[in-house]
């Protein structure tokens, strides 16, 4: 922990990448907003709860939008926290749409923006026929890679866009800018009549724009990787690439591999509690209401319910255990 | 005798013999079967062998002038008889000359073949002709019959009335069995008692003014549908209508207001099968004594106004319902048009943020009630008392309430408000469904506590056209005491769309073990299955939060209703108690769901409003908090770098003070007495 790169960083620079004061501001924030409450049980124990929820990965749940995305960590938390409770949907198969999707999305964060729900879409869509169901876990991967480097993604996008009208990739682009510097015009007449663009070209844009910018972005290396299979791609192609890829998902650390997506079986045995403690808690609200029941408690359920959580609780071979991010 | 049974039953007869014949010495009726007339000596009989033996005694003698036959008489006969004639049965087929009886008062020519009537004009003195049973198509040759009194024309073929005009003193004229269409050419016969058109083809009666001596008039087995002109009729006793084709009362209207008659027949017609028939008959024509050939008893009468007034009631109610429900559809239909105004002004809004003008061309100052032109065309087939009495309604409302036995409808969001008025307990008691129309969501949830303690029964709540779109939205419906029914309107909630809206409704509102969602049963796989879904979410919001934020979420629920309650006029201590118990029980029924919760955008945006200075304040604090901490830090680093320069420098210091033993005792004394 106490490496000696992290204090040969000067103080400001330090603060500003861990985003401890982000942190700090929040806290101080909480502590405004519920003084009443909190002074009842003390404030350095406030702290303690608050810094700990923000190490297991918490602290986002039912916040605001802005706090949601203003670090990588909240937001690797968030997705996170996504997959965690809503996992049991995509085990149970339904396919949603895009909406559904958002509406989940809004009971963990009141205020998400449906862009950003729309833009994932896309990417598994393939920017083809919104209304379409998609699975649970093509959405969660591209919305991973849409939510987590979406500052990314719109530089890449205008890098896209520029290829594809031919200009050249050498210029300096800036996401907020209608026109790059056309200093050369290389005959790349070829990018109008087949689709996308080159990989390699756009490699090194992207190679480029990865040293440049301050945000987040894909490991270069990984990128490549990704890219090496093709010749040309679309944008949507490289995005869906993107989200697939394993290496990708591991170092963002926030979800398991795809195999492992539905598994969680610490979560399932607490749901199995849950589900059987509903039933007795129905069955003998019934009993208190007195009414005719029209279904009666069966033996048959309960067995049910006893067989899948021995299921649940056979070891599986890959433990997922989730690392803080240092 | 064929077919005279039938119609012309009984030819009352009765003749002075002795004195020349006045007028109203001489009476005529025709008579139906069950007559209720005081009985005439019936003469039929007399006079038919009587004629038929006058019959014998006719010569009939063809002219080589002319092509009819000269009648010639006995002498004998004429004295005898020598004002009545009878031809009866002669095989006639015209009209016979008669000479020398110019003082002839009866002549009876029943059952020939006669088609003119010819050959009597010199029978000035004629009273009594009957022409019954020929094939007369047309009346003429009457004109110089100016005595005649009584004409019988009967099963004929005659299509018109006509050429009546000299006949002034006719008393009886009988024209039943032909085919006349029209009443016509009768207005001067003032001193006409009956009239028998029965057997005709008459569609209406009318044009009868005139008749001022009138007393008896038969329309039977007719096409009749209406009647007009009757209350003309100063002596109109008698009037069958029998086998017509009368369906209403009001197309005899007119005989209420003929204060004479007294006996009438309406059977064999429609208006005789209907329910209200004889009461409405009746309850009209109170100067009846007799309907359809039966006294009317006291007792009938009774019944009869009884169950007028009885009708009208029902009538008046059921217009005023058909008024109050026309007025109900108008408002729905006003509420429904603002609700769609409303929604295409939101999306307007969203999409075009750029452009100042709004897309609707309708005004939206017409939300408050005023009358909306467009909806006459819209209201539909109405009668036009109806429609008469809505346009005098000069304001069309908003919004509806409607109670209607166990439910409670509201329409439009102006509804809302009257959940503050003051209910009865007993019609807030009986309320067990609750329906929302045309209000966005967002309100209703604001009102939710309010319907909580007034309306304690209600079970059973309703959705439609109410924007209902995230899932989210279903968790404000967790504050209610209890709900047993769901019903979600596909119309106007898209969230209904969603796949697994109603297993987040049975997950988030378990603990009110609803029984049917959009009708359909709620089972325990259903349960399971929301549980299944979405028990972690509840795991991770309840047991994951760290307590702090469980208080706060908490707290503000809570606050929000109280926040209700305080603004309505219950600020008495014991309902905010009862608030406290409820919270607490629901918090312990089930901790891990009360933490979703749903704040309307407005509040939220509100929330996040109020907390922008707080943020400002904590970032300039910590800002300055970071600026110490660094100035420190900075003085601290400094501080390492200097110290091991500065500490061999002390000791320097030091050893050269004390290098002097004596110099630095001295030293140190002067020190001390300066300190004092």
């Amino acid at each position: 922990m106490l490496s000696p790169e992290r204090l040969a960083l000067p103080d400001y620079e330090y603060l500003a990448q861990r985003h401890v004061l982000t942190y700090m501001e929040d806290a101080v924030c909480q502590l405004l907003e519920n003084r009443e409450d909190i002074s009842q049980y003390g404030i350095a124990r406030f702290f303690t709860e608050y810094f700990n929820s923000v190490c297991q990965g918490t602290h986002i749940l039912f916040r605001e939008f802005s706090f949601v995305q203003a670090t990588p960590h909240n937001r690797v938390s968030f997705l996170r926290a996504f997959w965690r409770c809503f996992r049991t949907v995509g085990k149970n198969g339904d396919l949603l749409t895009m909406k559904e999707y958002h509406c989940l999305l809004q009971l963990l964060c009141p205020d998400f923006p449906l862009e950003l729900t729309q833009k994932a879409a896309r990417i598994v869509l393939m920017d083809d026929a919104m209304d379409c169901l998609m699975s649970f876990s093509d959405f969660l991967f591209a919305f991973q890679i849409q939510f987590y480097y979406s500052e990314f993604l719109d530089s890449v996008a205008a890098i896209y866009e520029d290829l594809l009208s031919g200009k050249n990739p050498n210029t300096v682009i800036v996401p907020t800018s209608s026109s790059g510097q056309h200093r050369q015009r290389p005959a790349l007449g070829e990018a109008g009549m087949l689709e996308g663009v080159e990989a390699s070209l756009f490699y090194q844009c992207l190679e480029n724009l990865c040293d440049r910018h301050k945000y987040s972005c894909p490991p270069p290396a990984l990128v490549k990787e990704a890219l090496s299979n093709v010749q040309r791609l679309t944008f949507y192609g490289f995005l869906m690439a993107l989200s697939k890829h394993h290496g990708i998902n591991q170092a963002l650390g926030a979800l398991p591999d795809k195999g492992d997506l539905m598994h969680d079986p610490a979560m399932d045995e607490e749901l199995e509690r849950l589900v059987v403690r509903s039933k007795l808690h129905r069955t003998s609200r019934q009993h208190r209401a007195k009414e005719p029941g029209a279904f009666g408690f069966q033996r048959r359920e309960k067995q049910e319910a006893l067989e899948r959580v021995s299921s649940a609780s056979v070891p599986t071979p890959y433990h997922y255990r989730w690392e803080p991010r240092v | 005798m064929d077919c005279q049974a039938e119609v012309n039953c009984g030819l009352h007869l009765v003749i002075q013999t002795s004195s020349l014949p006045e007028k109203n010495k001489v009476e005529f009726k025709l008579n139906k079967d069950t007559s209720s007339f005081p009985g005439r000596l019936l003469q039929h009989d007399l006079e038919r062998n009587y004629s038929s033996r006058q019959g014998d005694h006719i010569n009939l003698v063809s002219s080589s002038l002319s092509s009819f036959p000269i009648l010639q008489r006995s002498s004998e006969e004429k004295i005898l008889y020598s004002d009545r004639l009878s031809l009866e049965r002669q095989k006639l087929t015209v009209c016979p000359i008669i000479n020398g009886e110019d003082h002839l008062r009866l002549l009876n020519f029943q059952h020939n073949f006669i088609t003119r009537i010819q050959n009597i004009s010199n029978l000035q003195k004629l009273i009594s002709l009957d022409l019954y049973d020929n094939q007369i198509e047309e009346i003429s040759g009457l004109s110089t019959l100016r005595c005649l009194r009584v004409l019988l024309l009967g099963k004929n073929r005659i299509k018109k009335i006509s050429n009546l005009e000299n006949l002034k003193s006719l008393d009886v004229l009988d024209l039943h069995g032909n085919q006349i269409t029209k009443i016509e050419n009768i207005n001067h016969l003032c001193e006409l008692r009956v009239l028998n058109l029965a057997r005709n083809f008459l569609s209406h009666v009318d044009n009868l003014n005139g008749l001022d001596s009138l007393t008896e008039l038969n329309l039977r087995h007719n096409q009749i549908t209406f009647v007009r002109d009757v209350d003309n009729l100063p002596c109109l006793q008698h009037l069958f209508l029998s086998f017509n084709n009368i369906s209403s009362f009001d197309s005899v209207s007119c005989l209420a207001d003929s204060s004479s008659l007294s006996d009438i027949t309406f059977d064999g017609n429609p208006i005789a099968q209907e329910s209200w028939y004889k009461h409405t008959v009746l309850q009209n024509m109170m100067q009846l004594r007799q309907l359809d050939m039966k006294r009317i008893t006291e007792e009938e009468r009774r019944m009869a106004s009884v169950l007028a007034k009885k009708e009208e009631e029902k009538k008046r109610e059921s217009h005023k319902q058909s008024l109050l429900k026309e007025k109900k559809r108008l408002t729905i239909n006003n509420v429904a048009r603002q609700w769609d105004l409303q929604q295409q002004r939101v999306a307007n809004i969203a999409t075009n943020e750029d452009r100042k003008d709004s897309d609707s061309p309708q005004d939206p100052c017409q939300i408050d009630g005023s009358t909306l032109s467009a909806f006459p065309e819209e209201t539909g087939p109405l009668d036009s008392g109806l429609n008469n009495a809505l346009q005098g309604l000069s304001v069309i409302d908003t919004y509806l309430v409607e109670v209607d036995g166990d439910t409670l409808s509201l329409y439009g969001s102006g509804a809302l408000e009257s959940l503050d008025r003051n209910w009865s307990v007993q019609t807030a008691g009986m309320i067990t469904t609750v329906s929302f129309t045309f209000i966005e969501f967002d309100e209703i949830v604001q009102v939710l506590p309010k319907l909580k303690i007034k309306f304690p029964n209600s079970l059973h709540l309703k959705f439609k056209e109410t924007n209902l779109v995230m899932l989210q939205q279903f968790n404000a419906l967790a504050q209610l005491r209890r709900i047993d029914q769901l019903t979600i309107d596909p119309q106007g909630n898209p969230v209904v769309n969603f796949t697994l809206w109603k297993y987040y409704v049975l997950f988030r509102l378990s603990h009110f073990s609803m029984q049917k969602i959009n009708g359909t049963e709620v089972t325990q796989n259903d349960m399971i299955m929301a549980e299944r879904l979405f028990g972690i979410l509840a795991h991770v919001a309840s047991s994951e939060l760290p307590q702090y934020r469980l208080i706060s979420i908490l707290g503000d629920a809570r606050k929000k209703q109280f926040r209700y309650l305080l603004e309505s006029k219950g600020k008495k201590p014991g309902i905010i108690n009862e608030e406290n118990n409820d919270s607490k029980r629901l918090v312990g029924e089930n901790t891990n769901r009360a933490t979703l919760n749903y704040t309307t955008r407005d509040f939220y945006n509100e929330k996040l409003e109020e907390i922008k200075e707080k943020k400002k304040f904590c970032k300039t604090y910590i800002e300055d908090l970071v600026k110490e901490a660094t100035e420190i830090n900075m003085k601290n680093e400094a501080l390492q770098k200097l110290w091991p320069q500065m500490f061999i420098e002390l000791v320097r210091d030091a050893v050269i003070e004390i290098r002097n033993k004596n110099s630095y005792m001295k030293l140190c004394l002067q020190q001390i007495t300066d300190q004092k």
